[in-house]
Order: structure tokens, then C-alpha cells, then sequence
């Protein structure tokens, strides 16, 4: 059996290649007519009942010689390739490149194609995803949809270049959409020429590897009301920069569950029609756990991906300025990182949210060690799950007889989020939502 | 991607020139193409969309099935389930070719309303959920469910309708290269706006000739190399086409072993008004007899036209013919022998384009898959020629067993009625029927097959009856012929059938006497109930689903006037449809006219306010585009002509404004009171002269 995997390996990795070949190597009317060739090669066969054999060689000489065309384009370019630090998932990504003509000849109507970073999964990798789509694929059911191509990284625009006369650097604006988080590697890039026909493009390749880290998708959060008061923090003064419990006021805010009733400031309700409290700075303040289950199936699974992407819709939304926020989660080792109060922005709990990958070294038990380690420190959790079997079910209800308030958000694949909900209800703590994979947004309107 | 102009006319004037179909595919090029003058447009929703795509795709279905139809695919396919063999194989294979080809060819017409839709719609392009079931069914769920619609990616119906007009143009057997310069041409066309601009026009004029130049030896290269492939197993191209019979030769399956297969097919109908049908209808007659096979010793070009007389009566043979009868027969590939009685000498009601005749008695005809035609006939000389010596050859190798049969019936000397009557009495008591053969493993099996025909095994089909018959009577000097064609022997109601398995083989006779070719059927009259016993429940249902195909067919190929009717009928049906789409549809919308044009039933629109507003302009002072009503009548109010009514305007404007705006509206009163109010405003307007205007 393994054999035979390693053959559809083979022929995926086969296949995957020659898609990005002609994409970047055919204009849309070569496909088109790379198209027609085969069409017209089926059917040329039967030439009792009809000539389009006669349009095969037309078509197949139309690509035969622009391929040939290909091989007489000697141009060099030098290029800089001017990247932003950071991009997210599914959001455009603009930026230029400076592209230097080094012939002696002016040059026009080029395009410039970027080469990604092969990012064919290995072996194991693309067997473990393709199996575990095999377990949750019904039988007959073509419409359930699959991802069209889940190893690829980003979609690229192929951007027309200006013309460039001998020696002169032109500025060539570029844009590509990223499609999974972590670093998105470019090798370098095609600097293409269309063949007469405009069928087939010849390149002339630029070294140029770079690389831009790849935020993970942010989902807009309602504005919600974490679980949990102040607690004391260890860290005192040093962490409460802006926020806390002193002698000194700061600011008013909205009444949180179990805020001392003696900083109500009743003027303040009065006016505003709901309960508002007084904060004051001390060490004593609001510390909120993000608790990312990395658990998941294989490393390309689409519910960890969204399972991050929530998280950092949380790391963004948190207001730091006011609270800490802790992310926790396990990976080649258990990790916690802290942001706020001037601790860290959430800008750097995204960058380590883009490089979080599944763990396989470890099992439950460490993440759940890693939190009830903490769980003293804080005060409230969110828990983002991949599934809610019975570990997760036991975990959650430690932490619960522990007095800690929670959210627990389950990240179901797209169509099994009823199984999740068939657990039992009196495992099911007070605030606990599904959360399936495509329907994320709606899922998390559901918080406030 | 938009399509460069006049291309698709063109590639649909292209398709129709090279399918027969000229005129539609002018007129649909055309339709398509006014699209760039007429400036209306009509809104199509995605699911307008998908109910014209399914009726597209059911039209598709529909087309496959009469295509089906049209070319015997039903009988071909029930051939290979009745009779399994290379034969039969071949013919569904056949069926299913040209069913294919059929579809292939008219998918542009049927597709057609598709691609007008989009074009004469704002769209520039179409979702492609409209055209897919898994993409819409994704649709459904979401909506269903309440989640966002899945992005879906839209294409333009241009490019492909192009390629398809392309394509279905090349599904023609005709081998010319008209199609090949009219491709060539086409696809530069549609190639011209996707150059480079980086080179010059004479660079990709010269690539583009160049490709032409070599594709055009290319193709012929292809088509020497597809011929001469054919040519190294010419069975294996002849296995597709039909089996019927040829005018030059007939190979008997004298000395086949096992089981002669046979067909109930129903192939021909018979409707004779005198309510007896000819026995037998012949297609070809032959000559000479050697291994196993007869020869017409005639080719193809020993066919003569005939010419009619009117459109369709052909005159093949000039004498008296009493009798008439209708015949139905199906014309595989458009062009067979007709299955003719003895004596015809005339056709009358043939829709044929071409008929020719041999001198054999063989009529071929080019035509319509299906003719319906009368043969008249009648007893007397036909059109066969005079016995000649050809007609007297014998088969060397089977004459010391004609000899031996011929002393034992003592046949020398005999006069022809004696020599047949002697001859059928031996055939029909001496020999058996069978359409079994088992392997000779007898001393005689080194025997000639005629021989031991005649000397031992004594028991044969039709085929061995019919040329021992004539070699005999050749042996003792009467010139025959061998025939063939079918025997009518089946009533169908009124009317008579004749199957695949009536196929028949009997004896022409000349009668040197009345200078006349006499038909004898030397066959055991046994043969036909043995064929009878064969009729199942099967076989009845077959039959009833070939009455059906053939009513289609006769249909398809114009042998009833049902279309005649339909066009007829479809004339107040299509001026209703031209009154509901260019009348009647509320949706057209014209890109012209940037405002909506519908008239808005607003409650309170018949306020006589607007009367008096109407009148206030009349005399100057208008109300300004945007302005308030109750301003307007703010700054009016200080002129002298309406210093009067500045107080009834007040309230009119009150009541005016409850009467449109209120929900609850007026009451009788104060809709009474809103008349009579803006009627003494009007009243006392009139009466005053015409004011300065105000100025603004």
C-alpha cells in the first residue's frame, strides 16, 4: 500500500509541477489553445466522421513554434525587490521591484513572474493530509468541496514591466495574495517574454530569494466582555506601567464581573444608563489566558489554521493597554508568551502565531500541565480547541472546579461541527461555542 | 476576455457553411452580432441563467435521443443483444458513432440561447454556478444554511461558443481542406488581439504564415497516414459500415458451419391496396457462381441514371403496371438498393435525389435516410436484361454431382415447366430446410459445398436451394440468374413487415418462350413458419418501439406532413412569444435611458395639490428642482398673486402632506376638505392676471 502512495506521491508532485509550469509559462490564449490541441487530438482520430485533425497540426505548430521562440531570448536584468515586512492571509499583498535592463537593447512589452519557493509538502506530510481527508470525505458526495490545491502559498499577479531602455532601472508594481501563514519564500523571479503569437513565454531568470512573514488571518470579534476580574500580579508596578488597582485614579470604564462595588462610580452609571467603574494603577490587574490547541490531525489541517486565525483575532482585539494577555500553547516545547502593558504589542504575538505549527512530540497532557501551571496568574481563559473529545472535556473541567472563568471555542472542519455539538450538555461549560471551518466569522459574531 | 468584432458571426456563418445548416448559422451569427448596434439589454438573473442552461442541456438530451433514433441505434443495439457478434458489435458501434457526430454537429444551434442571453444581458461575464451542478448545489446548501455564498469564478460564454462553432464545423466526412482555411483563418482572427505588442505586425504575419504553410502539409501528411493505416486492414473499416447487399456480388454462407444468425429486425413496411402484397421484393440478381460466391459481373458504373418525370416518379421500365404497392424502407447511410417486386416499372412518391438502375433489375437510390414510395408493377417483361451466355456457366467443380442429380431426375430434355415442377417436387421432398450446420466428418467433407449439398447432407438455407436451382437448370440448358432481396410473408394488421431475418435467395428463370425472366422459389415453403416460431414477448415489445422510430424517422426524413402542421402551429406561438418579449416583458431595460421609467403607483398621487402646483407654474412660479414644498410656498407667498391664498396654502399643504405621507391617511372629511380647499385656491388663482415672474 505504501508503494502505491508513493506512486500517487510521485504523480502528484508530478502533476503539481507541470500546473505551476504552464501557468506561469502559458498567456491565457495559449491555454486555450494548449486546450483545443488536446480536444482536437481526441477526436482527430476519427477522421470518417470529421477533419478536425486539420485544425490539430494548426494548433499544435501554433505552440510548437512559439516554444521554439522561447529559446532565442538572451536578455539580464539585475532587480530589487522592495517587500514589506509582514502580510496576511488572503489579503493582497503590494509591492515593487526595482528591474534593471543590462542588455545593449531597449526592452518592451515584458511581464515579470515571481518564483515561489517549492512548497510541495513532503511525503508523510501530503499522505497524512490526504488520509485524514479520506476518513471525513463521505462517499458520493462530490459536492462536498475540497481544497482545490492546500500546499500552495500565495497567488501571484504577473505584472506587466515598462519599457526599459539599455541600463535603465524601471519600477515594476507587483501584487500577490497570500494563502497560508508562516514565512512565504521567494526564490527569485522571471523577468517573460511573450512569443509573436503571444502564446508561450520565454524567461529570463533573476536570482533574488526574500522572504515576508505571513500573518494569520483576523476575524472582526464583537465587542465582548472577557471572564475573569483582577487578580494580583507578581510583577507589580514593573508591569503596571498604565493600568491597575492604586490610590490613584486613571480613567472610567465598563463594569466587569467582579469588580469591587465600592469603585462603582454611581455618577457615572447615572449618566450613562449602565454600571461603570473607577480603575486605579497598582498591581493589580486583569490577565487574560489564550490557549491555542495545537493538536491538530496532520500539519495542513484547515481547522488549526483557523484555530490560529482566531487566536489572533483575540491577540488583536484584547485591549493590552488595559490587561495582559498570555498565549500559551505547545509545540517542539510548551511555550507562553505575554503581551500588554507595555510587556509586548500584539503585533508580536501575531508573528509568533504565524510560525505556530501542530505539535506531533507531545502529547494533550503537556499543554494541559502548561496551563493549570499557570492558571494561578490569571484571570480568565480562552481556550481554542480542535476538538472536544474526552482529554479536552476532563482538561476543561479541572480548570472549571479550579473557579477560573472560561471560553471555550471548538474549531470543527467544515460540516462536522454537529458532532462536536452532540456531546453531552453537562460537559459543556457556560460560554462554550463550535466553530466551523468556513463559517468562522459568523461563528464568532455568536461571543458577544 | 471580449471577443474581437464580427468574430463569432463569422465563426458561426463558418460552422453553418461547413454543416449544411448556411442559413441558421447566418442568421444566429448575425443575431449575436447586432448585439454591438442594438443598445437595449435585458436583465438576466443567475437563475434565468440556470433555467436556460438546463433547457440548453435538456434540448442536448433530447437531440441525443432523436439523433439516436435517426440513425437506427435502438434496432443496431438490439441487433447486438438478440444476435452478439463482431457484426453486430460493429453496428452499435456504427449507431453510436453517428449519434455522437450528430450531437457534436448541432450543439452550436443548442447552445445558441445561452450564449444570446449573455450576450444581449449586461453581464460581461457568467458565474459558474450557473453552469455547474456541484458549484450551485454548494450555493444551495450555503443559503440554505444561512453562510456567506461561496465565491464563484465567472467566465465569458464567447470564447468557448467560438471553439465550440469551430469544432462541431470539423464533424463532416468531407475531405477538402475548407475546413482547414477556414480554421486557419478563424484562429488568427481570434489570435490578432493577443500578439505582442513587442514585435511588428509583418514578424507575426510571417509567424503566422509560416504555421500555416506547414500545418497544411501537416494535415495532408496526417490524412495520407490515416488512409494508409486504413488501407493495411480494409475488413476492419468495412465492419462499420452496414450490411445489405452489394450490386456486384453476393457471398453466399454456402458451406458456413454453425448457425446462420438472423435478425428480427422490422427493415422494410408493406401497404398494398389490393391487400395482396408481391411475395417476394428483390434488391440485386447476380450471374455467375464461383467458390462460394455470386457476381453480378456488372460494377458500379454499369449503373444508369434515371431521370423523373416529375419530382418524384422514376420511370425504370416502360409497360403496363395494374398492381401498386407502398413501400417503407430505411436507406443506411443515405444511399442502398431498393427492395423492388418483379415486373415494377414505375416509382411514384420517391423523395430521392438520385436513382439509378442496372441492367439486372437493380434500382439503387440516393436519398433520405427513410423513403416511403409506390412501386407499380405488373406481370409481364421487367427490366432485367436478356439471358446471355453468362447466364449458363456452371461451377467446374461441382458438375459430376449436377450431373449425377440431373439423370436421376431425368431433367435433360425436360421443358421449363416440367424442369421446375420436377425440381421443386425434389427440393421440397428430398431436402430439408436448416440454418444449422455441423462439421462434415464424413469421406465427403473434401467435397465441394454445392455437392454435398446435393448428394449428401441434402438440407440448407435458402442460399443452397436457390443456386443448386439454377446451376441445374443451367446444366440442362435454361438460362438463370440468382436473386436476392427479401420475402413478404408477415401480416401486420392491414399492412405486411418484413424482418432482418426475411432476407431471401431464390431463382430468376428465363423463359425463352415469352422472352421473360420467371421468379422460383426452390426454398421449402417450411423455412418461413420455422423463422415464425422465433416470435417472443420481446420480440412484440421491439416491434411496437420500431413502429415508433419509424413514425420518428418518417418525420425526420420529411415522409409526413406532420412538420408542415408543426410549422404551421408554431406561427401564433412564436408571434406570442414576439409580443411577451418585446412588448410585455417588465424587465427590459434600456441602457439609454439612465432613470427608471415605471410608473410608481405612490399613495396620495392623485392630491389636488399638484393641481395647484401646476397652476402656480403657469404663472411663473414654479417650484425649484429640490426645493421643499413648504419653503417654496415660504417665498411665494410674499407675491401679490398669492398673498390671497397664503393661508389656504398652509393648510392645503398639511393636508396634502397627511394624505401622502400619513400611513393612516385622510379621513372623508378631510379628503373633502383637501378638495374643496385646493378648488377655491385654483378659483381664486384664475381670477387674477398673469404675474411677473419671481426672481430666484
Amino acid at each position: 500500500m505504501r508503494l502505491l502512495f508513493k506512486f500517487l506521491y510521485r504523480v502528484y508532485r508530478f502533476m503539481s509541477g507541470l500546473r505551476y509550469w504552464g501557468y506561469r509559462r502559458f498567456t491565457r490564449a495559449g491555454l486555450i489553445v494548449l486546450c483545443g490541441v488536446f480536444i482536437a487530438g481526441i477526436f482527430g482520430t476519427d477522421s470518417d466522421n470529421n477533419v478536425i485533425y486539420q485544425g490539430f497540426t494548426f494548433l499544435l505548430l501554433l505552440l510548437v513554434l512559439a516554444l521554439c521562440s522561447s529559446l532565442f531570448f538572451r536578455a539580464r536584468f539585475s532587480a530589487i525587490r522592495h517587500l514589506p515586512r509582514f502580510g496576511t492571509v488572503g489579503a493582497p499583498l503590494a509591492y515593487s521591484i526595482a528591474l534593471k535592463n543590462l542588455t545593449s537593447k531597449p526592452q518592451t512589452g515584458l511581464a515579470v513572474v515571481e518564483s515561489l519557493a517549492d512548497a510541495r509538502p513532503s511525503f508523510q506530510d501530503w499522505l497524512d493530509f490526504q488520509l485524514a481527508y479520506e476518513q471525513r470525505a463521505r462517499s458520493f458526495r462530490y459536492t462536498q468541496g475540497k481544497r482545490s490545491n492546500p500546499f500552495r502559498t500565495a497567488n501571484f499577479k504577473i505584472a506587466s514591466v515598462p519599457p526599459a531602455l539599455s541600463d535603465q532601472e524601471v519600477r515594476v508594481e507587483c501584487e500577490l495574495t497570500p494563502l497560508r501563514r508562516g514565512p512565504l519564500r521567494l526564490d527569485g523571479l522571471a523577468v517573460a517574454r511573450p512569443d509573436p503569437l503571444g502564446l508561450f513565454r520565454a524567461f529570463a531568470r533573476v536570482a533574488l530569494p526574500q522572504s515576508v512573514l505571513i500573518l494569520p488571518k483576523r476575524y472582526p470579534l464583537p465587542p465582548i466582555a472577557l471572564p475573569g476580574s483582577m487578580k494580583y500580579q507578581q510583577g507589580g508596578v514593573a508591569l503596571a506601567s498604565s493600568v491597575g488597582q492604586s490610590d490613584e485614579f486613571i480613567a472610567l470604564r465598563d463594569y466587569r464581573q467582579g469588580d469591587p462595588l465600592r469603585h462603582i462610580h454611581w455618577r457615572s452609571w447615572a449618566r450613562a444608563g449602565k454600571p461603570v467603574v473607577k480603575e486605579f494603577e497598582d498591581e493589580f490587574f486583569v490577565r487574560h489566558a489564550l490557549v491555542l490547541d495545537t493538536y491538530a490531525e496532520h500539519s495542513h489541517s484547515e481547522a488549526f489554521e483557523e484555530a490560529a486565525s482566531i487566536a489572533a483575532s483575540f491577540a488583536c482585539t484584547i485591549q493590552t493597554q488595559e490587561s495582559l494577555l498570555d498565549l500559551l500553547f505547545v509545540g517542539t516545547q510548551s511555550y507562553c508568551f505575554t503581551a500588554g502593558r507595555g510587556v509586548a504589542h500584539g503585533e508580536q504575538l501575531l508573528e509568533i502565531l504565524a510560525s505556530v505549527r501542530p505539535c506531533k512530540e507531545h502529547d494533550f497532557s503537556r499543554l494541559e500541565r502548561l496551563v493549570l501551571n499557570h492558571i494561578s496568574k490569571v484571570s480568565g481563559c480562552v481556550f481554542v480547541f480542535l476538538d472536544w473529545d474526552k482529554p479536552r472535556r476532563d482538561f476543561v473541567g479541572k480548570v472549571r472546579t479550579l473557579g477560573v472563568p472560561l471560553l471555550v471555542l471548538v474549531v470543527a472542519e467544515a460540516g462536522r461541527a454537529k458532532r462536536v455539538n452532540a456531546a453531552p450538555p453537562a460537559d459543556r461549560p457556560e460560554r462554550f461555542f463550535v466553530i466551523e471551518c468556513g463559517k468562522v466569522e459568523e461563528g464568532l459574531a455568536l461571543l458577544e | 476576455m471580449k471577443t474581437p468584432p464580427l468574430l463569432i458571426g463569422a465563426a458561426l456563418a463558418f460552422w453553418g457553411w461547413q454543416t449544411g445548416f448556411l442559413i441558421p448559422g447566418i442568421i444566429m451569427g448575425l443575431s449575436l452580432e447586432a448585439a454591438r448596434i442594438v443598445r437595449a439589454r435585458w436583465e438576466f438573473s443567475d437563475d434565468d441563467l440556470h433555467r436556460i442552461w438546463n433547457l440548453c442541456l435538456g434540448a442536448t438530451f433530447a437531440a441525443a435521443i432523436y439523433a439516436f433514433n435517426a440513425n437506427e441505434g435502438p434496432a443496431e443495439f438490439r441487433d447486438l443483444f438478440h444476435n452478439p457478434g463482431f457484426m453486430s458489435q460493429h453496428g452499435a458501434q456504427f449507431a453510436t458513432a453517428r449519434t455522437t457526430m450528430s450531437v457534436l454537429r448541432w450543439l452550436p444551434m443548442i447552445f445558441f440561447c445561452f450564449v444570446l442571453a449573455q450576450t444581449y444581458s449586461p453581464r460581461a461575464s457568467v458565474p459558474l454556478h450557473v453552469i455547474s451542478f456541484i458549484l450551485r448545489h454548494r450555493l444551495k446548501t450555503a443559503r440554505k444554511l444561512g453562510a456567506p455564498a461561496p465565491v464563484s469564478r465567472t467566465f465569458n460564454t464567447a470564447y468557448p461558443f467560438f471553439g465550440l462553432c469551430l469544432f462541431s464545423a470539423s464533424v463532416h466526412s468531407t475531405d477538402d481542406t475548407t475546413f482547414f482555411w477556414g480554421f486557419c483563418v478563424l484562429t488568427a482572427w481570434a489570435l490578432w488581439p493577443h500578439r505582442s505588442p513587442r514585435f511588428a505586425l509583418a514578424l507575426w504575419t510571417a509567424v503566422l504564415a509560416l504555421v500555416v504553410v506547414l500545418s497544411y502539409f501537416g494535415q495532408r501528411g496526417i490524412g495520407q497516414f490515416q488512409s494508409y493505416l486504413g488501407n493495411l486492414n480494409p475488413q476492419w473499416l468495412g465492419a462499420f459500415a452496414r450490411r445489405r447487399f452489394d450490386p456486384t456480388q453476393s457471398q453466399t454462407e454456402i458451406g458456413t458451419l454453425g448457425r446462420i444468425k438472423t435478425s428480427p429486425r422490422i427493415i422494410i413496411r408493406v401497404e398494398a391496396p389490393s391487400g395482396v402484397p408481391p411475395r417476394r421484393l428483390r434488391e440485386a440478381t447476380y450471374r455467375a457462381f464461383k467458390n462460394r460466391t455470386w457476381y453480378s459481373e456488372f460494377t458500379e458504373n454499369d449503373f444508369s441514371r434515371v431521370s423523373e418525370t416529375n419530382d418524384t416518379t422514376f420511370q425504370l421500365f416502360d409497360k403496363p403496371v395494374p398492381e401498386t404497392v407502398r413501400i417503407s424502407c430505411y436507406v443506411p447511410g443515405g444511399k442502398a438498393l431498393l427492395p423492388l417486386p418483379r415486373g415494377v416499372g414505375r416509382l411514384e412518391n420517391l423523395l430521392a435525389y438520385n436513382v439509378w438502375k442496372n441492367p439486372l433489375g437493380a434500382v439503387l437510390e440516393e436519398g433520405p435516410g427513410l423513403v416511403v414510395f409506390d412501386a407499380l408493377y405488373g406481370p409481364g417483361p421487367s427490366m432485367d436484361s436478356p439471358a446471355e451466355d453468362v447466364d449458363l456457366t456452371l461451377p467446374e467443380r461441382d458438375m459430376p454431382a449436377l450431373e449425377q442429380v440431373v439423370d436421376e431426375l431425368h431433367l435433360q430434355g425436360q421443358t421449363i415447366d416440367q424442369a421446375l415442377q420436377t425440381l421443386s417436387r425434389f427440393f421440397s421432398t428430398q431436402f430439408t430446410y436448416s440454418t444449422w450446420f455441423e462439421q462434415d466428418r464424413s469421406s465427403h467433407r473434401s467435397e465441394p459445398p454445392l455437392t454435398r449439398f446435393l448428394l449428401h447432407t441434402r438440407s440448407g438455407h435458402c442460399e443452397y436451394f436457390a443456386t443448386a436451382a439454377a446451376v441445374l437448370l443451367r446444366k440442362i440448358g435454361i438460362p438463370t440468374r440468382y436473386a436476392v432481396g427479401y420475402a413478404v410473408h408477415e401480416g401486420d394488421g392491414k399492412n405486411w413487415v418484413v424482418r432482418q431475418r426475411d432476407g431471401h435467395a431464390w431463382t430468376l428463370v428465363w423463359d425463352d418462350r415469352h422472352k421473360t425472366w420467371r421468379e422460383f422459389d426452390p426454398t421449402p415453403a417450411a423455412w418461413v413458419s420455422m423463422d415464425a416460431r422465433q416470435i417472443t414477448l420481446m420480440q412484440r415489445i421491439s416491434d411496437l418501439w420500431a413502429r415508433v422510430t419509424f413514425e420518428i424517422s418518417k418525420f425526420r426524413w420529411g415522409q409526413s406532413h406532420v412538420r408542415d402542421y408543426l410549422l404551421l402551429g408554431s406561427v401564433p406561438i412564436l408571434l406570442l412569444l414576439f409580443y411577451q418579449v418585446f412588448f410585455r416583458r417588465r424587465r427590459r431595460r434600456s441602457i439609454q435611458r439612465g432613470t427608471n421609467s415605471r410608473s410608481i403607483d405612490w399613495p396620495g398621487f392623485d392630491s389636488e395639490f399638484y393641481q395647484l402646483e401646476r397652476k402656480l407654474a403657469v404663472l411663473g412660479l414654479s417650484r425649484h428642482p429640490s426645493e421643499p414644498v413648504s419653503m417654496w410656498i415660504e417665498r411665494i407667498s410674499e407675491h401679490e398673486s398669492v398673498s390671497e391664498i397664503q393661508g389656504s396654502l398652509r393648510e392645503l399643504l398639511a393636508l396634502h402632506y397627511r394624505y401622502r405621507f400619513d400611513p393612516l391617511g385622510l379621513s372623508a372629511a378631510d379628503r373633502r376638505k383637501l378638495q374643496s380647499l385646493a378648488g377655491s385656491c385654483l378659483e381664486k388663482l384664475e381670477e387674477r392676471s398673469v404675474p411677473e415672474p419671481v426672481s430666484r
